[in-house]
């Protein structure tokens, strides 16, 4: 669950930056013959409703509804106590508590006698909230609106590009908390943990590869115990709903240590935009001796917060060159593993 | 390497299989919904969404959406066939019909994606909930070992969480320092909630910034995770010396928790246990403080989902039977306080219970200096 901070600051999400969101989102859903979208959260696919709305749900599900005219409105199964809570980290709609919230919501629709209903991500909606939908509202065509919410969220905000610099920032900051001498991925992990959640963050997931010599692969803090001579610590750490990773590797030896400094320094060097990634990270790498196997960058789409966008494990990239993103590789480096990830802003 | 609890997990799963004729056992998780995932599976997800189907001679694949999760998986559950699937719902779609499957039991239902069900092909889903349900509520012996250990540990973080209490801080550091503390002792999830202040405050959220301050009371409920089993805490501090009319209202949770409390054994049901706590609030006049309007539960299940059946309410009349573990928590509004919580966890035992907290179940207070 999200346990971190989670408010609404005027200054950093102005209900103007929101209302020029739903007014892009409504012209293109009139471009595409919607006469409204519905978008479904919790807190594994938060990032539409919280893109439109602000709000982010800590536990539990809802959807929100966009019209093509009018208010739009939140229907969650959050209790109504909560609903008071919810009133003061949404700063624009209605918001309805019900443990049915497809209802509360077909409901709207049918009152307002719109037909076309837009849904994104469709095939991961919970069937029973389409169902429910549908059922109050049985006149609508429900179709998938993946693509017609993808075409808006595209173009990014000032608002979004600050909220993600913040995340980077306290995600950088709290890597600097590590005790490079530690022994256990605990003693690792918790100072991290621990600054990051006092300066604010909305969410922070940690990770670590316990040691880079035997493998890549990240573990928690429950499985993940001594930490050999190289290791590596991820960070996932959110904002606002602004989403970044940074991971770093770390040699206990002095001259390995060094090699990869300097491989982060030329990895510091790669910038937005990104019209050719794996050759600009390869051009930013040339002046060290990592040799890169694998690259994945990750940006937000429809109700994810980060998903790969290009990279060595995608068929097809769907990279906007000059947004955000978040860009991890894996390197040979003088035989030695190193992983790295960093945000681009 | 699959761990001793799952093995058992398993074990039982297959049984309950054979019993309701399921020859698949489609689950679905994410990091709000984690227990049929981690009963299937024995992985903790944690970012994105993932799909198991689980056959009858235990084999299991695991389809997730997040690679980097995928590649934790593989270390974390290497006993399943850990597949990544960005497009997860069509790869589930595809596996499912390509093995020939046609009636496949899927859990939970409510997370039932619309694209397997609007597939338009002739596989039926049915509810798992015979198959999977009955096993998530009452626990084994390995898995009431990990309760235990949570609620151990449960208990000495409200201490770390108490001593973080003083006027001035935010109530989002506080968590901070709690959550530290859960990190470095390998506890990799945690509930929690929080309120902070007076009279006016009418339940518990996530942190919104609130700076404590004399006179406040802190309201939490803590619930650590051990290989993905929860144990909830819940406890009330007031920041200095709590008045009088705090300890007065307090002492009606006090009564109504221990009465719920001693309800609690094999045969009673839900609604009797809420029965004993919400006569307390009564028998003061304050009976309409137990209605939906001011309190969700009067407590809940707990294992490998935080706020599992059976929930203590005066119309859920499911039996309680040896095994379940639950949290009996009185928490409500009182008009002359504001928000109070208060709750232990227990094992439900044959002829009474286990209590599994140790704390005072005192109104705390924190010095203000």
């Amino acid at each position: 669950m999200r346990r971190g901070l989670l408010t609404w600051d005027e200054n950093e999400l102005p209900v103007s930056v929101l209302e020029a969101r739903v007014a892009k989102l409504r012209a293109a859903m009139a471009r595409d013959g919607l006469d409204g979208l519905v978008a479904y959260t919790n807190i594994a696919k938060p990032a539409a409703v919280s893109w439109i709305s602000g709000f982010t749900p800590y536990w539990s599900e809802g959807l929100l509804y966009v019209p093509r005219e009018g208010d739009i409105a939140f229907a969650t199964a959050l209790s109504k106590r909560v609903a008071e809570w919810i009133s003061t980290v949404m700063p624009k709609g209605e918001i309805i508590p019900t443990p049915q919230p497809g209802i509360a919501i077909g409901k709207k629709i049918a009152a307002s006698g719109a037909r076309r209903i837009g849904m994104p991500d469709i095939e991961d909606v919970p069937a029973r909230q389409a169902k429910d939908l549908v059922a109050a509202a049985p006149d609508i065509t429900l179709v998938d609106a993946t693509e017609t919410f993808n075409s808006v969220r595209a173009g990014i905000d000032d608002a979004e590009r600050a909220l993600v610099r913040r995340a980077a920032e306290i995600a950088a900051a709290a890597m600097q908390q590590l005790d490079p001498a530690a022994r256990t991925a605990q003693d690792l992990i918790a100072p991290c943990e621990g600054f990051a959640r006092s300066a604010a963050a909305e969410e922070i997931f940690l990770s670590c590869v316990p040691d880079l010599r035997k493998d890549a692969r990240f573990q928690r803090t429950d499985t993940a115990g001594a930490l050999g001579e190289t290791f590596a610590l991820r960070i996932s750490l959110a904002y606002k709903a602004g989403w970044v990773r940074v991971t770093k590797s770390f040699a206990r030896e002095a001259k390995l240590a060094e090699k990869f400094a300097a491989a982060e320094r030329s990895f510091s060097a790669l910038a937005l935009p990104l019209c050719d990634p794996a050759a600009q990270i390869a051009a930013a790498l040339k002046g060290s001796c990592a040799k890169m196997k694998t690259w994945t960058i990750e940006q937000p789409r429809g109700s994810c917060p980060l998903v790969p966008v290009a990279g060595s494990i995608v068929s097809e990239s769907s990279l906007q060159a000059a947004a955000p993103c978040t860009v991890t590789i894996e390197c040979d480096l003088a035989g030695a593993r190193w992983i790295a990830a960093r945000p681009l802003l | 390497m699959a761990s001793a609890t799952h093995k058992a997990r398993l074990a039982a799963l297959s049984e309950a299989m054979r019993r309701e004729n399921a020859d698949v056992l489609l689950v679905i998780g994410n990091n709000w919904h984690a227990d049929y995932l981690r009963y299937a599976t024995d992985f903790g997800i944690q970012e994105g969404q993932g799909i198991a189907l689980v056959r009858l001679d235990g084999a299991t694949t695991l389809l997730l959406d997040d690679p980097a999760e995928c590649e934790r998986a593989r270390t974390e559950a290497s006993h399943c066939d850990v597949q990544y699937a960005p497009q997860l719902v069509k790869e589930a779609r595809t596996q499912i019909v390509r093995a020939g499957n046609r009636n496949v039991a899927a859990s939970p239902m409510h997370l039932l994606p619309y694209g397997l069900v609007n597939a338009g092909n002739d596989v039926r889903y049915v509810d798992g909930a015979p198959v999977i349900e009955k096993l998530l509520m009452t626990k084994m012996e390995v898995e009431l070992d990990c309760i235990r250990r949570a609620s151990k540990l449960a208990d000495e973080g409200y201490i770390i969480f108490r001593d973080a209490a003083r006027p001035g801080r935010k109530d989002y550091e506080l968590i901070a320092e709690i959550e530290t503390f859960f990190r470095a002792h390998g506890i990799a999830e945690n509930f929690m909630i929080i309120g902070v202040g007076g009279q006016e405050v009418r339940g518990m959220a996530p942190p919104t910034g609130k700076t404590l301050k004399q006179g406040d009371l802190v309201t939490t409920e803590l619930s650590p995770c051990i290989d993905g089993y929860y144990a909830q805490v819940c406890r009330t501090l007031a920041v200095g010396q709590a008045s009088e009319t705090q300890i007065k209202a307090f002492s009606v949770y006090q009564e109504a928790m221990a009465a719920g409390i001693a309800t609690v054994r094999a045969g009673v049901t839900a609604a009797d246990v809420a029965r004993a706590e919400n006569d307390v609030f009564r028998k003061y006049g304050l009976g309409q403080y137990t209605t939906s309007e001011y309190t969700r539960v009067r407590g809940h299940g707990m294992g490998l989902f935080l706020d599992q059946k059976p929930q203590i309410l005066e119309d859920v009349d499911i039996p309680l039977v040896p095994g379940m573990t639950m949290i009996v928590h009185p928490n409500t509004y009182h008009p002359d306080a504001g928000y109070m919580v208060l709750g232990d966890a227990l094992v439900v035992g044959e002829s009474g219970h286990e209590l599994l907290c140790s704390l005072p179940r005192d109104l705390f207070s924190v010095p203000v200096q």
